[in-house]
């Protein structure tokens, strides 16, 4: 009588063995998949908004990543200080949208370049703003730049690097002329040396 | 007796200077990092850390403790510009993930070192069963035979 009972439990505890190492075959398989998913989406979408530099390089314009910040500097329409506005607020009008920051050396030479822009279009052409965007920086110390440095236009600011991170800056300045549907028309890596090189592509719009 | 308060007048002296002392600029600093190099402030030198180190300094003039200075540069620069994550909402993930980690971890080592003793024990052979009494007749013939 002892021999069958015997013989009937071994199989059993089988059983609940080989349910054990399915189960844990079957968590450890979807653990694997999971990262080998994860791993796949992040090859795939690597190139998803692919860089704008490339766009404009083969002669698209990309579409201009949104934003909102504070005003720094209220100036041609734009404020009060402190107000928020977003580039979607500026539809209709070509916004020359440079980053800053007080401590950028190169800031400082094209800030009087950037004033002559924003002069040239303020009396004629109200559909054409020159906007600053001062990123990474103390505000105490970007306000005293706009007065050391006389700028007349306008100027949002950013606490965080979100902008910053969208635009794809690899360092400051960085100006984007941005057409009046939203769209980048030209980039400038690095200072403006010339007022001509922002008047050229604005006026072609 | 006085072997005890020797050690604790050595051991104030220790802990004393570190918490009376001034707060000093690299303290605030280590507990930020420069939004430009994405380091910690304190080793940074870059021309906007020179400015953030300037504002905490000229804050430690003011008056200001460690918690205000930071909320401070939190307020100009964002949450980003803690060095270490917030422990308090989402950012609390980063605080919880690798303990629950090292906790799971040990939990799975405990239930494999378990099912591996219990198959251990399982696997070692069972003592042989008793001789019935034919074979231990034939055994005792056979011991018989040879002695």
């Amino acid at each position: 009588m002892e021999a069958p009972a015997d013989e009937g439990a071994v199989p059993a505890r089988g059983r609940g063995w080989d349910r054990r190492r399915t189960i844990a075959a079957i968590a450890g398989g979807v653990l694997v998949a999971g990262v080998i998913a994860l791993l796949v989406i992040g090859l795939v979408n690597r190139d998803v908004g692919t860089s704008i530099q490339d766009a404009l390089d083969e002669g698209e314009r990309p579409d201009a990543p949104a934003f909102t910040a504070p005003v720094l500097l209220a100036a041609d329409g734009i404020g009060p200080v402190g107000s928020d506005v977003s580039l979607a607020d500026l539809s209709g009008r070509t916004v020359v949208l440079n980053f800053w920051a007080s401590w950028c050396e190169p800031c400082e030479s094209e800030a009087p370049i950037l004033n002559e822009v924003a002069r040239r279009y303020r009396g004629r052409d109200a559909s054409v703003v020159v906007l600053g965007l001062d990123v990474q920086d103390l505000s105490e110390k970007a306000l005293a730049f706009a007065r050391d440095f006389g700028i007349s236009y306008p100027s949002l600011r950013e606490a965080g690097d979100a902008a910053y991170r969208d635009y794809q800056l690899t360092g400051l300045p960085e100006t984007f002329v941005i057409d009046p549907e939203g769209r980048i028309a030209l980039k400038v890596v690095g200072e403006v040396t010339d007022p001509t090189q922002l008047t050229t592509a604005i006026d072609q719009l | 007796m006085r072997r005890a308060a020797a050690i604790l007048a050595l051991l104030l002296l220790a802990v004393v200077p570190a918490t009376a002392g001034a707060l000093t600029v690299n303290e605030v600093a280590r507990e930020v990092r420069c939004p430009t190099c994405n380091t910690p402030l304190d080793v940074s030198s870059s021309p906007a850390a020179a400015d953030m180190k300037q504002y905490i300094a000229e804050r430690i003039d003011r008056g200001w403790d460690k918690q205000r200075i930071i909320d401070g540069l939190v307020a100009e620069f964002g949450e980003g510009v803690l060095a270490t994550p917030a422990k308090s909402g989402f950012d609390l993930v980063a605080w919880l993930v690798p303990g629950l980690a090292v906790l799971a971890g040990i939990v799975a080592i405990g239930i494999l070192a378990w099912t591996w003793s219990r198959r251990r024990a399982a696997a070692t052979p069972a003592a042989p069963p008793p001789p019935t009494a034919e074979e231990a007749r034939r055994l005792d013939d056979e011991l018989r035979r040879l002695g």
